[in-house]
């Protein structure tokens, strides 16, 4: 329990706001070496566990955003075939043996390693973010598992390069497509819910400290508001964070239902779709404002 | 590895062990896809972090045996009976069955009787389902899911889906992948292979479009009024289930469930055992368009995407709003790529898109095909394929 607490305390001093049960399964990824699966609604944090996680532990965070049509080249590594080019071309005045000169040509000189590659091939144990990894095709995950079974790559030019020391790996996904099973049983699980008024009070208070207690109080329970309303697009922590600067950039410090005039004005960072933001009429915003 | 044998002799407190062991086979049996190995796993974490903190147990134990967001739903609960006292196994209901079995199989039979008529000789007077379908109760008499498995029109279902996914396989993305043959030249992997070669491109790389099946994601009412065809097109679905990965299958009458995984189930008997359990309801009234609502709500945003095709089969007689029916299908229609509604009754001479739901639905479709049995669909097929496109 003191250890959750700890770590609890650790990251939230690095800016987010863990739950104790999120806290005890990071504790428990480290112990087991697992990685982690996030998921969760757009815009609930869970890349910024990432970073978050990386910062306490003090460990470098490689990225890797997943998109349609990701492959190996820009996941795992590519030659520099334009560097190889031009060596070959200055290789020819060289009277080496054409041994040697191939083996110039395919070391690590040449190769340009992404973030895969990277994450393995590094001194200390970094932290690696695979995100939004539902973006990217099945073959892409098939390829992810045997990564994450042996944690070494093969290059037919160079050889296997496998894990000085292994990364964490924390897998992100929105859940535009269903995961493998595979891919799941291989990780721990956890969902991120969007934040009840206690949590994303805190995170307004650390993240934008400038904003009065009140009005910070204010803003987390018109959100929450907002989130129980038939929304297309639910406002994340973020909406929350960009809508709590513009009201401060446009002087409002306290939310009521006089000012809802001025509130309609600074919607635009909380409401994303057209929709959406037909719903939002003054009668309403001034009905949601007083009751905060 | 700890094993469960190796910390019996140790004094952490076998007995404790053993009924945290025991853990998996009690989500076994309530639907988690664990295995004996996770029961090795969690009795390692227990005896790392102490079990004795129910908290700590808690929060590990569902970070390692849940999959996926249902299963995390359902875990605290389980959790809960299974370690708490008074220590009685109930099994938790997952929230999409809402009777429990020993009640589904009061009442009347006649649902049962009515849905063995095959779809060929099944002659629905439009008066007599409209009279049907203007209920808003449930149906709780359980259904006899047993034709499910006849073996007479299975053949045949199979090799049209299979024919269906085949013709899905040649939709073509605009994004490229490299290729042994193609019809544009990959700079990059040309110049990649020209390193063998000394830096003359001898051998040239191409590239050809990427191939992609769209997603798709069926809807099928099993309300009354559409008895006679739930069962073939339920079939239908289950074909194209075990034919295409990307397939989300949904049935409806007053409320949605999802059936893609019951209907995956490679075990035939189990498949209806899950099917019985999730289809309270089945044969009821109909709420098409509040069920479509629910449905964008809890899995638009999660499934319909640029590339899905949306299939509904449902004869359009619905006892709900139809403002509503209107909105949750402009809502659909605008997230996926595709809607196209099945109406089993499209065959008949006299059709005209009468019932309400249907002509509420009309606008908002990019094809509306007959299905009333297998040959209907098998004629439809090109169009339905030109229209996933």
């Amino acid at each position: 329990m003191d250890d959750i607490a700890g770590l609890q305390g650790q990251l939230e001093s690095a800016g987010y706001i863990a739950e104790s049960a999120l806290a005890a399964t990071l504790l428990l990824t480290l112990d087991l070496g697992r990685p982690l699966l996030v998921e969760g609604d757009a815009g609930v944090g869970k890349t910024e566990i990432a970073n978050a996680f990386a910062k306490v532990r003090n460990a470098r965070l490689i990225r890797l955003q997943c998109y349609e049509g990701l492959d190996v080249h820009a996941a795992m590594y590519e030659w520099n075939y334009q560097r190889q080019l031009l060596a070959i071309k200055l290789l020819e005045q060289d009277d080496r043996p054409l041994a040697d000169k191939e083996k110039d040509i395919f070391s690590e000189a040449y190769l340009l390693k992404r973030p895969l590659l990277e994450a393995i091939s590094c001194e200390e144990s970094p932290v690696l973010l695979i995100d939004e990894v539902d973006r990217a095709d099945e073959a892409f995950e098939a390829y992810l598992l045997e990564l994450l079974s042996d944690f070494q790559i093969s290059i037919p030019e160079l050889g296997t390069i496998s894990a000085i020391t292994r990364p964490l790996v924390i897998i992100t996904s929105n859940g535009t497509r269903e995961l493998s099973d595979a891919l799941r049983r291989r990780c721990l699980y956890q969902f991120i819910e969007y934040p009840d008024f206690a949590k994303e009070l805190a995170i307004v208070k650390i993240k934008a400290p400038q904003a009065a207690e009140q009005l910070a109080r204010q803003v987390v329970a018109f959100v929450q508001q907002v989130r129980r309303m038939e929304l297309q697009k639910k406002p994340g922590i973020a909406e929350t964070m960009d809508w709590t600067a513009a009201l401060l950039r446009m002087g409002i410090t306290v939310i009521n239902d006089e000012g809802a005039e001025r509130i309609i004005d600074t919607l635009s960072a909380l409401i994303k779709t057209r929709e959406d933001r037909t719903g939002f009429t003054p009668d309403v915003v001034a009905r949601i404002a007083a009751t905060c | 590895m700890l094993t469960v044998a190796a910390l019996e002799q140790s004094n952490v407190g076998t007995q404790l062990l053993t009924r945290i062991a025991g853990f998996t086979g009690f989500l076994q049996a309530n639907g988690y896809g664990v295995s004996a190995a996770d029961s090795v796993d969690i009795v390692d974490v227990a005896a790392q972090t102490g079990a004795l903190d129910q908290a700590i147990l808690r929060w590990n134990l569902k970070s390692l045996l849940c999959n996926r967001y249902e299963e995390w739903q359902r875990f605290d609960a389980l959790f809960d009976a299974y370690f708490l006292p008074p220590n009685i196994k109930v099994f938790v209901q997952s929230d999409v069955a809402i009777g429990t079995p020993e009640e589904t199989t009061t009442g009347d039979g006649d649902s049962t009787r009515e849905s063995s008529a095959t779809p060929e000789n099944a002659k629905i007077d439009e008066t007599r389902a409209a009279q049907y379908s203007a209920s808003r109760e449930e149906n709780l008499s359980s259904t006899d899911f047993s034709e499910l498995n006849q073996a007479d029109q299975a053949r045949k279902v199979e090799a049209l889906m299979r024919r269906l996914a085949r013709r899905l396989k040649h939709l073509n993305l605009r994004r490229e992948v490299r290729s042994q043959r193609g019809r544009r030249l990959d700079l990059q992997g040309t110049i990649r292979q020209s390193v063998a070669t000394g830096g003359t491109p001898l051998r040239f790389a191409w590239k050809t479009r990427r191939r992609v099946r769209p997603r798709l994601v069926l809807l099928l009412d099993v309300s009354r009024s559409m008895n006679a065809y739930s069962f073939f097109y339920l079939r239908l679905a289950r074909a194209l289930c075990n034919e295409l990965a990307d397939v989300h299958c949904f049935i409806f009458h007053t409320r949605i469930t999802g059936v893609g995984e019951a209907l995956r189930d490679p075990d035939p008997w189990r498949a209806q055992e899950r099917l019985s359990v999730l289809a309270a309801g089945w044969a009821g009234g109909t709420r098409i368009g509040g069920c479509l609502q629910d449905f964008n709500r809890e899995q638009g945003a999660r499934l319909v995407h640029s590339r899905t095709g949306v299939l509904i089969v449902s004869d359009g007689y619905d006892t709900g709003d139809t403002a509503l029916l209107a909105d949750a299908l402009g809502t659909l229609r605008r997230r996926a790529r595709r809607m196209v509604w099945f109406n089993p009754l499209l065959n008949q001479p006299d059709f005209t898109p009468v019932a309400r739901g249907m002509r509420t639905a009309m606008p908002y479709l990019d094809l509306l095909a007959p299905g009333a049995d297998l040959a209907a669909i098998e004629r439809v097929l090109p169009q339905l394929i030109e229209s996933l496109r």
